[in-house]
């Protein structure tokens, strides 16, 4: 068993953890933290993504002990977040999930996405997202809820900007989001 | 395109899903997602070969505790499917390998740890002792003599042979067309993102042993799990909490649910297995896999004068429980006529045994492959007498002035246009523009191909159907309870399961258009045989028809008496009120439903000596006027470009036209069609389940098991036709399965009229590229042979 310390949704957590234990059976099984879900543990369904230092990863191919001294944030971690709870409510209204199990890792993709390229077109926002399984919708009530977020964004806040296909370290905090940031914090438009 | 949606909470309303908010939150509550004080976990060391006798498998020296092999599991009965068919020869489905093992990843022995890593580490110390025989592996050569033998005692790998033999022989000495064609679909594996799981433990308060499982049936699995175990039904209780999708997977009894309520029963404490999906890829490789030899006749316009087939289905090792190795050639027999007019029919079908894992019943049920077949071969004919297929499909539809109309199979099609499904589908993907494209020519050297079909979906059938399929358990009436809870809201009790296809949303709202009651007021309780009717459960396109049906009249029994009750408050006569608005109105006045239940619940002495004692709760079965079902059914339009170079397909547009009678949330039923769609698209260019000649799996990530994605699946269409079925509470109509039944013909008839200029024809499933190539080989050989 080795000692790690990492912070998970904003929470300081220290822990021990055997070397195979993967970050998502830390999170669920240690941590109880259950809303990041296991498709297929060999990295291709993206049901496990959660963020990792700002950046999605797949908790499945993490090992817990790789984290320590990372960020983590997983579905449970976005109370309060204008961005997520702007997608939750696009996921609903455009019926984009079903069974709710890729949900968690989707939600995390998208607004990632979301963040990244508040650009994006259809054709970008599947690209994008092709790393994350769904057996129940098609698919399209989840393009749909993407591009409904994008469209909600004022125009102001989506200006073309070098800053759009920051590096991953660059992410957390680019001037651009900051932008989106504010616009989110107004009312949505009926 | 204007969303299709009627306001208001009932019926229509394109309402947002109450279920959405937990899942929103990462709080859906799916059987891996429960803890317990004691929880410990099991990993099934499963078979690595095909077909082998076993000699011994032995655990290791100290962990014998730990091991639970089939000697071991004293008492527990096998899986026995018994089917009323004549002439069917169940399996006895061990639920750990007895005597022999039969395909690859069947269960040999149950290993406990204090997690999963654990259990696995003990499974791989296990010891196997197997004497390998020959695997039979390919259902065709199943079927020649000398093939080896599934189950030795039969003589040969036949579960089931059956006929339908209509008079065929005068149509094939007169008939001017003569079309035949050999279809194949791969196996595939039905791939819910959640897997199977179960935990199971003695609750000592009630005397029951409790099975927490992911299921599209409890209240079966708990009948199922008596009879192998040998226990009274009333000791046990099933619970399925959220479900990861289901598709027909999670119907059946599996040897997994039965070998860990055993052991929570033994041990005394909680157990779970949870199936990763490698055990999923491998041991639940099983649907599909049919094999059509078709020949068709017709005129000389293509109007079809008969049809002579021969279906063989690899349904593997073993009967599933219980829906048998026979339902899916049933299916596929009584089926196969599809939409059309079929003057004279013949069909022979074939239920084979092989060492692959035992069949289950997915998502539209053999009529993804007759669909695929009827078809494939309607366009064909089109070919064969040089006219348009889609004229040739419209012409050969049973015409709306035919309904309702009892086909040759018996099939009571009940309503609908169906030729009015294929026109509009033509319009909305643009036929007429497609075909100049063609003429124009891609710049990029891709060729353009157009693809429809149109198939009936025969929903929520009754008994005598279920009956006809011999199956033992045959579904019958469904009741749903209804109760009005003290401060004015309502539960709802139904043993049926939502799976994801929404059920907690449209039952409210069938609720909703009787009660007036808001659906946020209204719980659905569902996914426990202790506090639900009974119901069979989730499968075949029933749920919203049988539970909607018994949810509408429980509704309707309660709103009676809410109405004596309000009448009797407000002085007047019964027939003077009526129910809106959440509130009973008299002439003069009105009473909200919290009143009416206050007034029962808390203050009887205000009610008159006569009051109904039934009270403000209601539990009401409900059956169709007909036992034949409803027939949804609609047209999917494709339009591909194939890569003549590399034989790749890409789907430039998808249109989908469908008539499930009423709508009871339009939002909900374009999710189950475009949701269905996706997977028939996996069917119809990705899936596959393959296996070498030893019978080894050579699909067990999902690397090599390729579910469409984004990236995969185009942006879809959809138009809805609304034809009430004449039979059915409110008209409504199974949805559930249609959309995974069409796309393979649909999107393999494109590729076929994209090739059509280079004389190349498919009529396999998945059209992979490898497959496209071959065939345009093979024309190009012919051609150069001719
Ligand atoms: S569970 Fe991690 S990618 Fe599928
Ligand atoms: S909603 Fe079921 S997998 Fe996406």
């Amino acid at each position: 068993m080795i000692p790690i310390t990492l912070t998970v949704n904003g929470r300081r957590v220290e822990a021990t953890v055997e070397p195979r234990t993967h970050l998502a059976d830390f999170l669920r099984e240690q941590q109880r933290l259950t809303g990041t879900h296991l498709g297929c543990e060999q990295g291709v369904c993206g049901a496990c993504t959660i963020l990792l230092d700002g950046v999605p990863a797949r908790a499945c191919l993490a090992f817990a002990v790789a984290c320590d001294g990372a960020e983590i944030r997983t579905v449970e971690g976005f109370d309060g977040d204008p961005l997520m709870a702007r997608l939750r409510e696009a996921f609903s209204a455009e019926h984009a999930l079903q069974c709710g199990f890729c949900t968690p890792g989707m939600l995390i993709s998208a607004y990632d996405l979301i963040r990244r390229l508040p650009e994006a077109d259809e054709a970008r926002i599947r690209r994008e997202l092709s790393g994350n399984l769904c057996r129940c919708t098609g698919y399209v009530g989840i393009v749909a809820a993407v591009q409904r977020v994008l469209a909600e964004v004022p125009k102001a806040a989506t200006a073309p900007s070098p800053a759009a296909e920051a590096s991953p370290s660059a992410r957390a905090d680019t001037p651009l989001w900051g932008k989106i940031k504010t616009a989110l914090g107004a009312k949505p438009k009926a | 395109m204007q969303a299709h949606g009627k306001p208001g909470t009932g019926i229509g309303a394109r309402l947002r899903r109450k279920e959405d908010a937990r899942f929103l939150a990462g709080k859906g509550n799916y059987v891996s997602d429960i803890a317990m004080p004691g929880l410990m976990d099991v990993a099934f060391l499963r078979s690595p070969v095909a077909h082998a006798r076993i000699r011994a498998v032995t655990a290791p020296a100290g962990a014998e505790d730990r091991v639970f092999r089939a000697e071991d599991l004293g008492g527990v009965k096998p899986m026995q499917a018994q089917s009323g068919i004549p002439g069917y020869r169940a399996s006895d489905y061990p639920i750990l390998a007895t005597g022999k093992v039969r395909f690859v990843g069947e269960a040999l022995a149950m290993c406990l740890g204090r997690n999963r890593a654990e259990a696995e580490d003990l499974a791989g110390e296990v010891t196997l002792d197997l004497e390998e025989l020959p695997p039979v592996v390919d259902m065709l050569a199943a079927r020649r003599a000398g093939a080896p033998l599934v189950h030795e005692h039969w003589g040969d790998n036949l579960f089931l042979t059956t006929a339908v033999d209509g008079r065929i022989d005068e149509v094939a000495r007169t008939a001017p067309v003569v079309v035949k064609r050999e279809y194949r679909m791969a196996r595939q594996c039905m791939s819910p993102l959640e897997g199977k799981g179960v935990l199971a433990y003695w609750d000592d308060r009630h005397g029951q042993l409790v099975v927490v499982t992911s299921t599209q049936v409890p209240h079966i699995i708990r009948t199922g799990l008596a009879e192998c175990l040998g226990l009274e039904q009333r000791l046990i209780r099933v619970i399925a909490p959220d479900v990861g999708g289901g598709f027909g997977y999670k119907c059946v009894l599996q040897p997994e649910e039965v070998a860990v309520a055993w052991l929570a029963m033994k041990r005394r404490h909680p157990v779970r297995w949870i199936e990763d999906r490698r055990e999923h890829l491998t041991a639940g490789a099983n649907a599909r896999q049919h094999h059509y030899l078709v020949t068709a006749y017709a005129d000389r316009r293509g109007k079809l004068l008969g049809l002579d087939a021969e279906v063989s289905v690899d349904v593997g090792a073993y009967s599933v429980w219980p829906f048998t190795a026979c339902l899916e050639a049933a299916q596929a027999g009584g089926n196969l006529p599809g939409p059309y007019v079929v003057p004279a029919y013949r069909c022979k079908t074939y239920s084979i045994a092989t060492n692959k894992p035992p069949f289950c019943p997915y998502r539209g049920v053999a009529r993804p492959g007759v669909c695929f077949a009827i078809e494939l071969t309607i366009d064909a004919i089109a070919r064969a007498v040089g006219r348009e297929p889609a004229e040739v499909r419209a012409e050969n539809l049973v015409p709306a002035s035919a309904m309702p109309y009892n086909n040759i199979t018996n099939k009571h099609y009940d309503s609908g246009d169906y030729p009015k499904s294929l026109r509009m589908a033509m319009e909305a993907i643009d036929f007429a523009g497609i075909r100049a494209r063609q003429r124009r020519g891609e710049a990029d050297g891709r060729r353009i191909g157009i693809g429809f079909s149109t198939y009936t979906e025969q929903s929520a059938h009754g008994t005598k159907v279920f009956a006809s399929w011999g199956i033992p358990i045959v579904p019958g009436y469904e009741q749903a309870t209804v109760r009005l809870t003290p401060d004015g809201g309502l539960e709802i009790r139904v043993g049926t399961q939502s799976i994801g296809q929404g059920l907690e949303t449209t039952l409210a709202q069938v609720a909703s258009e009787i009660l007036t009651i808001d659906p946020a007021r209204i719980n659905v309780v569902h996914g426990d045989t202790a506090l639900t009717p009974y119901s069979t459960g989730a499968y075949a396109s029933r749920s919203m028809v049988m539970a909607g049906g018994a949810v509408s009249r429980s509704s309707t029994v309660l709103a009676g008496r809410i109405a004596r009750i309000g009448a009797h408050l407000m002085q007047c006569r019964t027939e003077e009120v009526r129910l809106a608005e959440g509130r009973v109105f008299g002439p003069a006045g009105d009473v909200s439903l919290e009143e009416i239940a206050k007034v029962w619940y808390l203050r009887p002495d205000q009610l008159p000596e006569d009051v109904d004692l039934g009270g403000l709760e209601a539990t009401v079965g409900y059956r169709p006027k007909v036992d034949t079902g409803a027939f949804s059914y609609a047209t999917h339009a494709a339009v591909v470009a194939v890569d003549p170079e590399t034989g790749v397909t890409q789907i430039l547009d998808y249109v989908i036209v469908e008539d499930c009678g009423t709508l009871v949330n339009p939002m909900i039923v374009e999710g189950q069609a475009f949701g269905g769609a996706a997977q028939g698209i996996g069917t119809a260019l990705y899936e596959e389940s393959s296996y070498d000649e030893a019978g080894q799996p050579l699909a067990s990530t999902l690397i090599d098991y390729l579910l469409p994605g984004t990236t995969e699946v185009p942006a879809m269409r959809m138009q809805h036709i609304e034809t009430p079925s004449p039979y059915t509470e409110h008209g409504i109509k199974g949805v559930g399965e249609g959309g995974a039944i069409a796309p393979p013909a649909a999107i393999v008839n494109a590729i076929n009229d994209a090739l059509a200029p280079l004389g190349a024809e498919l009529g396999e499933t998945p059209a992979t590229p490898r497959r496209v190539l071959a065939a345009i080989l093979a024309a190009s050989e012919r051609q150069a042979a001719e």
